[in-house]
């Protein structure tokens, strides 16, 4: 079993960890940096509960090599909010009723920033279609369209 | 039945240096080693049980295999390791090459086309492939780095026709290392169409998936050549010849288009499984393939 | 008792849920992400391949020398069935396997990796049996018999098994009298319907760990819906008092009923019981949570109804084979109740219904939203929508016509209470522009609507309880003790709700104690059964009723002033006669002095209440009747309105409208979610789910293959309605809502596919390619 030693940012802080070939992101965020919030789901790619940024794109991390990420740029639904200041998709969705037994929550709020970060005036079929590899059991999805839609009005009235 | 484990197997994470050290490696280590890129299908299938690979060998850093360049004179060389979600933003495709950016539109999903890659998609062989009909009836290539003919090791080309041998399988050898896959420039005013039939409206594989290209051609008697090619309804990604030269030969009209519809699908010959059976893919080959056809003959003015 | 009866400002606020700060952060905690640190041992579970088999030995030797490996234990190690209703399980297969997947063995060890390898060092030799898969052929005498020990099996006294044969339950409907009613029938529709095995599918996979120390005591934390149903299972698998055993449960990823009763959570337990002071953790993979677990029955389902040529409808036969599975703890209560509402919310003078449940060599099926209602209206409403066709009439008219009214008497002869049917049809009807004439958006489609009618009771034992603490903090916050569980439908939120409401003080008064913890929480019989908001609610209501009581008696008893003077408004105690005032901040814990300091009166404030319904009778074995059968009935609507390609039978949901009476919404947002959701799961099982099993083994347990409906899968609107026809005992009159807006989606979009092209399927899922086969068979494309 080969072993390496990797160094990455995730959620703006830097960290150094020792890790096997064959764990993947997912397990290494949950198991050795203790940041539960993403989830496992199906350890397959296909549920998308366990979607984090990896250098600003948003991957399932159960499909993500550990080992792949030495150097890179990571954020997960921990790094979302800044200082306690909910980010707008977070905020959108707690406003709209989009959050049911939130296990879903954290990869769904995860692929709402990576699109409303390269697409800020979304259509209703390109939130839907983002939201394709985010499966959700609870809501109907209802909500959650409608909260990255109320996200998306709203930040376009802030000024950076 | 596979019975997949909780994680990933136990395997070894090889990064090598240089195109030449990944190819040794890979010949070396022949049948116990498996270069990857985005993982989508690799990592699936060593949790699986698949794949028993001791080796995974990432190539995704090599020189090259990020790049998507444009010629306007050659072609298009898109990288082995560039996503399908870069595939569908970049503006030089999207331009030239629109059939493509339509097929990796239809894959998956925004995470998953984070990593899914052309080059990937094709030398997965499977026949269910979104992206590998664009690049077949585009006329694509493989630049494959590996054994050469005198013993020593090499760049060489392989065409897409005739590179699938089976569900998985194609003609690559240990040792070899897929670098790009390159288009050649689409014929002057070709229109093109993949549709793909799934059970959710988006995403999913494909249960029948057809691309169709065609484009003005005054040598052909009908003033038209169309290059199709099927997805799901055989062992490979199947090109249905009778129906492409039903469309090449008579004026084009509906009743050409039905004629090389129903000839596409008496040519294939699909399976039953757990997305569909034969008779619905069938019948499916028909239907999508008249669509399709129809769809790019009126692009073309038809 | 206050003067002022009113319903208060918080009943029917669309109050924001308490529990979504962390769920949108990251910091939600589920049962996966609490950490154990070093000690915690990891657990794998070496399971049959075959659907019916002997053991004839396993051999762990091998499996035991591997380097990590720290506990391994058999059916042999564990005597006892175990089981909610039915006792038919063991904790690990002792003489045969019954299902591909059934747990043989469990390995505990320092890393889910080692765990998984040591199972390929267990060798098991099994005798293979003849299987048995379809549930008409193994209710037959000519079927291998499954379960050759039913007779000795425990069963409570309204569970009638077969001994001797397959079939685990039987029960039955004798009203009135159909054979001679069939002559009086105008029309008559007969039909049967397969629905095939469909599962759960929450996010969050099966997950449990457990310790037991040296002094034998037991610590589980589960994702779970019932902690007090699993103590009490546990308990009697193990020989131990419940009161040394401990569920916590923490928040929930979803549960639809599959996460009710005892299922995976009893292996990591059997293995901590030999772990030596270790906890051990079992995590399910995703394909195991498709098969090994708990899965919706599936049913073979004959239906036969008639109506009079005023299409008023006077008999119906109904017989359902239920696929029971490998065991039938909990399936045999599912065809009970799915017998007890097997008209639908129709009315029909002349029944006989029986209602089989039957083991066969199948995943496990267990509680799943709706409790068989999903099932059993696929059928019923597809029938009364062929009837209504036959005779002439317009839909929604024969149902205006023939829904079940107050005061009717029901299937098993129970009196119907008031209700809101005929008003969540004329919603429903007019949310798809019913009566006017719609069109395709192009040649090549066709369009279609079609409407169904839900009704369903809570199910469960007659004598299912509830209670609620009160325990008033020092600053007048309330801590609210609960052993309902919040898996996502906001259980935790109307539960403040109700207790702010009652006891008077602003809702974020109140925190509510979570884990749930059997420790510490007061009993709950399960979340299941859309029971929460009715049944917990009353006792919370009771619960802080008390703590009002006491509060104002000790006020009253200070002020010398009479009781019902007084009231609590926002957190303080007011006189309506003297217009005195006294917060509640330090006189809930520390009392209150009387006037001159001689005397402290008072004390800590604890309010306490329960609930549990006193009326529900038994019902006769041979006829199904009795007087009161069922707490009550929530009843609703739902229509859709589509369009099919001819081209590919793939079909587009341009509508989706629903309407369900809730008696009264305590929060309107979270009723509206709660059909949101539903409406979306009924549609995804309508379009696209299906167990496909083939000999008995799950062919597409993985979600490349079961696929569930996305984001881009949903209705292009969709509208919901509220109707409240007051529950007479529920809080405010509320009663539940959780199960059923899945209920009717099967057979609305059934009826709306018969709509559009004239084809009605043997069952879902409609899949693309059987509507299109059945258009091509029935000449509509060729």
């Amino acid at each position: 079993m080969a072993w390496h030693t990797i160094t990455f940012t995730i959620n703006g802080e830097t960290e150094r960890v020792t890790v096997p070939s064959h764990m993947t992101l997912l397990q290494m965020l949950r198991e050795e940096l203790a940041l539960t919030g993403t989830k496992n789901g199906c350890a397959a790619g296909e549920c998308g509960a366990c979607t984090v940024l990896l250098n600003g794109e948003p991957v399932n991390s159960c499909m993500v090599l550990a080992v792949e990420c030495d150097g890179a740029e990571l954020v997960s639904v921990e790094g979302l909010a800044d200082d306690g200041r909910l980010d707008p998709v977070q905020q959108a969705l707690i406003d709209v009723g989009g959050v049911q037994c939130g296990f879903c929550t954290p990869g769904v709020l995860i692929s709402a920033r990576a699109l409303l970060d390269r697409n800020p005036h979304p259509t209703e079929q390109e939130i839907r279609e983002a939201l394709v590899g985010n499966l959700c059991r609870c809501t109907g999805y209802v909500r959650i369209v409608a909260g990255i839609k109320q996200a998306a009005r709203e930040a376009a009235h802030v000024t950076h | 039945m596979h019975n997949p484990r909780p994680g990933l197997p136990e395997f070894d994470y090889v990064k090598p240096a240089t195109l030449g050290e990944a190819s040794a490696f890979l010949a070396a280590h022949a049948g116990e080693a498996r270069p990857f890129l985005g993982g989508t299908d690799a990592f699936v299938r060593l949790r699986d049980g698949a794949w028993r690979d001791r080796y995974v060998v990432d190539v995704k850093h090599l020189p090259g295999m990020r790049d998507i360049h444009f010629d306007p004179d050659k072609g298009l060389t898109i990288g082995a390791a560039v996503n399908m979600n870069q595939v569908i933003d970049h503006p030089d495709i999207q331009a030239h090459y629109p059939l493509l950016v339509e097929a990796a539109r239809s894959v998956a999903s925004y995470q998953l086309r984070s990593r899914a890659t052309v080059v990937g998609n094709i030398c997965n062989a499977s026949p269910a492939g979104d992206t590998t009909g664009a690049c077949m009836v585009l006329g694509g290539a493989l630049h494959v780095y590996g054994a050469a003919a005198d013993g020593g090791r090499g760049m060489r080309q392989v065409p897409l026709d005739g590179f699938f041998l089976g569900p998985g399988r194609t003609v690559l050898q240990p040792g070899d290392v897929v670098t790009a896959v390159h288009l050649p420039l689409p014929p002057a005013g070709c229109a093109g169409k993949y549709l793909k039939l799934g059970r959710n409206a988006v995403g999913d594989l494909a249960i029948v998936g057809v691309t169709a290209l065609g484009y003005p051609d005054a040598s052909a008697p009908s003033g038209y050549r169309f290059r199709l090619a099927l997805a799901s309804v055989a062992p490979v990604p199947f090109v249905p010849v009778q129906a492409e030269q039903i469309l090449s030969e008579a004026p084009l009209s509906a009743a050409a288009i039905a004629q090389a519809a129903a000839a596409a699908m008496n040519a294939v010959a699909p399976i039953n499984d757990a997305r569909g059976s034969a008779r619905y893919r069938s019948l499916m080959t028909r239907n999508l393939v008249q669509e399709a056809v129809t769809a790019v003959w009126e692009r073309l003015g038809g | 008792m206050s003067r002022i009866e009113k319903t208060p400002e918080l009943i029917g606020q669309n109050v924001g849920r308490i529990d979504v700060l962390e769920k949108v952060t990251g910091a939600a905690v589920y049962t996966d992400d609490i950490q154990f640190g070093k000690a915690l041992l990891h657990a794998r579970i070496k399971r049959s391949p075959h659907p019916h088999a002997l053991i004839k030995s396993i051999d762990v030797s091998r499996a035991a020398a591997l380097p990590g490996v720290k506990v391994i234990v058999t059916g042999a190690d564990f005597p006892n069935h175990i089981g909610l209703y039915l006792k038919d399980k063991y904790i690990f297969a002792r003489d045969r396997v019954r299902f591909v997947g059934e747990p043989v063995a469990g390995v505990a060890a320092v890393s889910e990796e080692i765990a998984e390898q040591a199972l390929d060092l267990i060798d098991v030799v099994y005798e293979l049996l003849e299987p048995v898969f379809d549930p008409e052929f193994s209710a037959t005498p000519d079927a291998p018999l499954i379960h050759p020990d039913l007779a000795n099996y425990e069963a409570p006294n309204f569970i009638f098994p077969q001994p001797g044969t397959n079939i685990a339950n039987h029960f039955k409907i004798r009203k009135g009298d159909v054979d001679s009613a069939w002559a009086q029938c105008a029309a008559i529709v007969e039909r049967k319907f397969r629905i095939p095995h469909i599962q759960h599918v929450p996010i969050e996979p099966h997950v449990a760990v457990a310790q037991m120390t040296d002094n034998g005591q037991v610590t589980v934390w589960a994702s779970s819906q019932s902690p007090f149903a699993q103590r009490a299972i546990f308990a009697k698998a193990l020989d131990m008092s419940p009161g040394d055993i401990r569920v916590i449960a923490p928040l929930v990823g979803g549960g639809f009923g599959c996460k009710a009763g005892v299922t995976m959570e009893a292996m990591p337990l059997a293995l901590a019981t030999r772990a030596k002071g270790r906890p051990v953790k079992l995590l399910l993979t995703r394909e195991e949570e498709f098969y090994t677990n708990f899965v919706r029955q599936g049913l073979v389902i004959r239906l036969k109804v008639g109506c009079d040529a005023n299409g008023r409808l006077l008999a119906m036969e109904n017989r359902m084979y239920w696929d029971g599975g490998a065991s039938t703890e909990y399936g045999v209560n599912i065809t009970r109740a799915g017998g007890y509402s097997s008209t639908g919310p129709y009315d029909i003078p002349n029944v006989k219904t029986d209602s089989l449940c039957v083991y066969t060599n199948h995943p496990i099926g267990g509680a799943y939203r709706g409790f068989g209602m999903s099932e059993l209206h696929t059928a019923v409403d597809q029938v009364m929508d062929e009837l209504a066709e036959q005779i002439g009439m317009d839909k929604v008219a024969f149902h205006k016509l023939n829904a079940v009214k107050a005061g009717d008497k029901l299937v098993t002869g129970m009196t119907m209470h008031p209700h809101g049917l005929q008003e969540c049809l004329d919603k429903v009807a007019k949310a798809l522009a019913w009566g006017q004439p719609v069109s395709a958006g192009s040649p090549h489609k066709r369009r279609g609507r079609g409407i169904a009618l839900a009704w369903k009771a809570p199910a469960m034992p007659p004598n299912a309880g509830s209670s609620a603490r009160v325990a008033m903090n020092e600053d007048g916050t309330l801590t609210l003790g609960i052993g309902g569980q919040e898996i996502g439908q906001g259980a935790f939120t109307a539960a403040a709700q109700i207790a702010a409401a009652a006891l008077g003080v602003p809702m974020d008064w109140v925190r509510v104690a979570g884990p749930l913890d059997t420790q510490y929480s007061p009993y709950e019989w399960q979340t299941v059964a859309s029971r929460i908001t009715w049944s917990m609610g009353n006792a919370i209501r009771a619960a802080a009723g008390d703590a009002r009581r006491q509060i104002l008696e000790l006020v009253a008893d200070v002020w010398e002033e009479d009781v019902d003077d007084l009231d609590i408004i926002n957190g303080v105690v007011i006189s309506y006669k003297s217009e005195n005032e006294q917060p509640l901040r330090n006189m809930v814990v520390y009392g209150l002095p009387n006037a001159d300091f001689t005397e402290w009166k008072g004390g800590p404030i604890v309010g306490r209440g329960s609930f549990m319904p006193t009326y529900v009778t038994g019902l006769d074995p041979e006829t199904g009747q009795g007087e009161r059968a069922v707490v009550h009935y929530t009843v609703g609507v739902q229509g859709v309105d589509i369009e099919i390609d001819l081209r590919t039978g793939k079909l587009e949901i341009l509508k989706a409208a629903a309407a369900f009476d809730v008696g009264k919404a305590i929060n309107p947002d979270l009723v509206h979610a709660q059909i949101e959701g539903g409406l979306v799961q009924g549609l995804s099982s309508a379009l696209f789910e299906e167990i496909q099993l083939r000999e008995g083994v799950m062919q597409n347990p993985s979600f490349v293959d079961y696929r569930i409906a996305t984001a881009v899968d949903t209705p292009r609107v969709m509208e919901t309605f509220i109707v409240e026809a007051p529950q007479d005992d529920g809080p405010w009159g509320a009663r539940g809502i959780g199960e059923h807006p899945m209920i009717p989606a099967v057979a609305a979009l059934g009826n709306a596919i018969y709509d559009a092209v004239g084809v009605r399927l043997e069952g879902p899922p409609f899949s693309a390619e059987k509507i299109y086969l059945a258009m091509l068979d029935a000449g509509v494309v060729n």
